[in-house]
């Protein structure tokens, strides 16, 4: 498969990537590691004619104390088992990303900002010319909710929910200078499909920042998929707390998966603060949250099954992080 | 860089060098312009590994690199982790278990497992077969794929 032309272009400092975003303002995309961005352009979905390459950002690379740079590959930091037992659904969340070799160039900031996923997206042009194109590449219709006016494509990274479990920040340059939200602010929750993150034109994700209490926190990512080696989530669920004394004093579930963004349920997990989580409260939880999210059928697995599984994930995520299991 | 600027990186051991365009995917550089088949083409998309190569000793996806990414860089393709003369520990353990049968993936397999060997000279089954759960085979059922590389491992049969 070959590549339709683009420009390459390949700054070497912040300032000069924020500079070169805002010259080529709409007509260019990021290239991390590639390994979403590269399929996706391979399959014609939705090309730019500008791509620019972060690679020689050096301010981007590498991970140290709780900052994790947005070039960091994967690979380099499931290879730094110190580090990601600190933070133990951040761990599991690395680990189960697609595969070794995709981990190998796969980076931090590519995860956090992976294209969301849809069946009738994901596919080649001639499949998608075959039966028509849909509103989030060169057309104008859904074909998974009939409509014109809002793109259901999944969220499917799985770093996001582990990282707004451990409530860690997100640190963001562009013209107005640098600034930090926490991970789950980069998500647009009133947009769709489509329009998916806050990120303003020009803006890049720098780094993620880990919270000093974070490395204290018990917690899991629960991932469901298909073949356990290979395949992005069908359902995501992050949980991270505190518990003393069997009572939780602290604790935040994230999910993704199954939604256009992944969400936090901080309204929920709230009302558990300051209680011994009793298996009826955490089967109330799971119901909870499996009732708010909507995912629908355009992954492998049905949504309803998903759905029902957002509940025996969020049961199986607190039973773990609260009785850690020896890896 | 204009349109067709050359790349320079080393290629098994040399200097190489090859007009590229921006575009240019470095799976496509290395069968098409400098005609070193032995990294095959599988999916394109990243699912496979049949495309893997070394690129600074670290295993990766040739049909998701993008050619001038590599300027300056090392890449070692099969061709390079195969010895002037036979066979390197990891070929000759393939062979002599039958680890491979129509051979599409075994290039892939063959770097990606002397990376893991290189890094981890005595490595788990479960570390074998998690190291090369990138790669797919659809002929051998793997098992002798990862007894070849747990042989391999051990110094040979
Ligand atoms: C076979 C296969 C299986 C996969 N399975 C999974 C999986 O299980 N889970 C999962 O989460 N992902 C999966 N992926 C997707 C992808 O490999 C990972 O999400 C990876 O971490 C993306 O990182 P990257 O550096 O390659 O991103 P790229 O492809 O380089 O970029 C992804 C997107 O992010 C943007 N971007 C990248 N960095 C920045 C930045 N610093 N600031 C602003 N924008 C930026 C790019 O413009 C692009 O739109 C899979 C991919 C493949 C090929
Ligand atoms: S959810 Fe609808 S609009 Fe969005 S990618 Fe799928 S088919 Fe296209
Ligand atoms: S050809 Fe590169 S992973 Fe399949
Ligand atoms: S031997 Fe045929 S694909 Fe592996």
């Amino acid at each position: 498969m070959h590549l339709d032309a683009f420009e390459l272009h390949r700054p070497t400092s912040v300032d000069a990537t924020v500079r070169l975003a805002g010259e080529l303002a709409g007509r260019f995309d990021f290239l991390a590691g590639g390994t979403d961005l590269l399929p996706n352009y391979k399959m014609h979905l939705n090309l730019k004619p500008h791509l620019i390459a972060l690679e020689d950002v050096g301010e981007l690379h590498g991970h140290a104390g709780d900052r994790i740079g947005a070039m960091c590959r994967l690979a380099d930091l499931e290879a730094d088992a110190a580090f990601l037992d600190r933070y133990p659904p951040l761990a599991d969340a690395v680990r189960e990303v697609a595969t070794p070799l995709v981990r190998a160039s796969g980076t931090v900031g590519g995860n956090l900002l992976v294209e969301t996923r849809c069946f009738f997206f994901n596919q080649s042009y001639f499949w998608r010319a075959s039966l028509g194109f849909c509103l989030k590449a060169d057309g104008d219709q859904c074909h998974v909710v009939p409509q014109k006016e809002r793109c259901y494509a999944t969220f499917s990274g799985d770093l996001a929910p582990a990282l707004m479990a451990l409530d860690a920040e997100v640190e963001i340059a562009g013209p107005s200078g640098r600034r930090r939200h926490p991970v789950g602010a980069l998500y647009d929750t009133a947009g769709d499909g489509i329009q998916r993150v806050t990120l303003r034109p020009g803006e890049l994700v720098v780094a993620v920042h880990l919270p000093p209490g974070a490395a204290h926190q018990r917690g899991r990512y629960k991932k469901l998929r298909v073949r356990p080696s290979y395949d992005f989530p069908e359902l995501g669920v992050a949980v991270a707390g505190v518990w003393d004394d069997g009572r939780v004093s602290e604790l935040r579930l994230a999910v993704g998966g199954v939604d256009p963004h992944p969400r936090r349920f901080d309204d929920l997990t709230d009302a558990l603060v300051d209680h011994a989580p009793s298996e009826e409260r955490v089967r109330a939880l799971g119901e909870e949250v499996a009732r708010r999210v909507r995912p629908v059928h355009n992954t492998f697995l049905q949504a309803d099954y998903r759905r029902r599984m957002v509940a025996v994930y969020v049961r199986r995520a607190l039973a773990e992080a609260r009785e850690p299991v020896a890896a | 860089m204009s349109p067709s600027a050359p790349v320079r990186f080393r290629l098994n051991g040399q200097p190489a060098e090859a007009p590229c365009e921006a575009p240019t995917i470095l799976l496509d550089l290395l069968r098409e312009q400098l005609r070193l088949t032995g990294t095959k083409r599988g999916c394109d998309l990243g699912t496979c590994g049949c495309c893997t190569v070394l690129v600074d000793g670290r295993p990766t996806l040739s049909c998701l690199t993008l050619a001038r990414l590599v300027d300056g860089h090392e890449v070692t393709t099969i061709e390079g982790v195969s010895p002037a003369q036979g066979l390197s520990p990891v070929q000759r353990a393939f062979v002599e278990l039958g680890a491979t049968q129509c051979g599409f993936c075994t290039p892939g397999f063959i770097v990606t497992a002397t990376a893991l060997l290189r890094d981890h000279p005595h490595p788990t089954r479960a570390e074998i077969e998690r190291a090369v759960s990138g790669n797919l085979c659809r002929c051998t059922g793997y098992r002798k794929i990862v007894d070849a590389i747990e042989t391999a491992a051990r110094g040979g049969t």
